[in-house]
């Protein structure tokens, strides 16, 4: 058995470690809640640059030999597999690829960097942090828009890789694709459109890869917050309550005033049967 | 050719510079929370080699 003061240790331990998951899922939710408010409005800056890419048919060619992969994730941890998710999806990726092609990676976040990194050293062309910290704002998504279009990368083919939000328990690991100039030119219903130069072409594509990026931050930050709200419940579930089929706090202050009992019958027989011999 | 992009920008860094312009020409109690939309707070730090190199502000 145990020692008391090794017992008493573990259930201060369980219990703090119970206050702390309880308090982070309490802030969690206020976050979540603001981010789902603020994903509305955003959703339609994603939409309305997904619309017009659908209608104008814009294709991205599957033979192209030069890829882009933009991950999508934040700084911030224990929020179940949201991350691990977009790392897991991209790991799944790069083996299906067509031999001899070229990748390349852009991680967001300091969570995709360590996945990614580590595996793909030699493809990464810069990651970002300070993301999770703050609400993001659209400053943030033209600042990563503006990194990738002064790339001096030349991509076929790039798609950002984000989880799409769907309700308070669950949301979609997505890859969009990222369309350059020639793709929408080449587009089979361009023609389509009235007076359009390439000037308007060039900056219409510049603001709907910030757009784009903007919609995915929004999405992605909703499903981390409302990840990490469930992630904290069951963590505080599993020390208050059911763990092994008991409750992990009741099982252990039973073990410990039980152990406390014993130490103290053990002293009064030593006691006891000193006195007896003397 | 427009003539900021002729200077080196793109439309992105354009607009970003238009809105700050309306964004401090607002009325002053909308001001303080429009200007709050405007802060961007991330870094990039781009990789050479497999290595991370020195941080830089965006």
């Amino acid at each position: 058995m145990a020692t008391l003061k090794a017992l008493s240790m573990r259930l201060k331990a369980v219990t703090n470690i119970q206050k702390i998951t309880k308090s982070m899922k309490m802030v969690s939710a206020a976050k979540y809640a603001k981010a789902e408010r603020e994903l509305r409005p955003a959703r339609s800056y994603g939409m309305g640059v997904q619309t017009f890419f659908d209608r104008a048919e814009v294709k991205q060619k599957e033979e192209g030999n030069k890829r882009l992969i933009v991950a999508m994730t934040s700084d911030r941890g224990l929020c179940g597999a949201v991350h691990t998710n977009i790392g897991r999806q991209i790991k799944a990726l790069v083996p299906e690829l067509p031999a001899g092609t070229e990748f390349k990676l852009i991680c967001i976040g300091d969570k995709s960097r360590a996945i990614l990194g580590r595996i793909y050293p030699a493809e990464m062309l810069m990651h970002f942090v300070d993301i999770g910290k703050k609400v993001p704002v659209f400053g943030d998504a033209s600042a990563i828009a503006n990194e990738i279009i002064n790339l001096d990368y030349e991509f076929d083919h790039a798609e950002l890789y984000f989880n799409i939000f769907k309700s308070v328990i669950s949301y979609n690991t997505t890859a969009v694709p990222i369309f350059s100039r020639k793709n929408i030119e080449e587009a089979e219903k361009f023609n389509l459109y009235d007076s359009i130069d390439e000037n308007v072409i060039q900056c219409y594509n510049e603001f709907a890869l910030s757009s784009l990026l903007f919609f995915a931050m929004k999405e992605s930050a909703a499903s981390e917050q409302s990840a990490r709200m469930t992630a904290m419940d069951a963590a505080s579930k599993n020390a208050g309550e059911f763990c092994c089929g008991e409750k992990m706090i009741e099982k252990l202050t039973l073990t410990y005033n039980r152990t406390r009992q014993a130490v103290i019958t053990k002293e009064l027989i030593e006691i006891i049967s000193g006195a007896a011999a003397l | 050719m427009e003539f900021w992009r002729q200077a080196g920008l793109n439309y992105v860094q354009f607009s970003r510079i238009c809105a700050r312009v309306v964004r401090k020409s607002l009325k002053p109690e909308v001001r303080t929370t429009a200007l709050k939309r405007d802060e961007a707070h991330i870094r990039v730090v781009q990789w050479k080699d497999g290595q991370p190199i020195k941080p830089g502000a965006v």
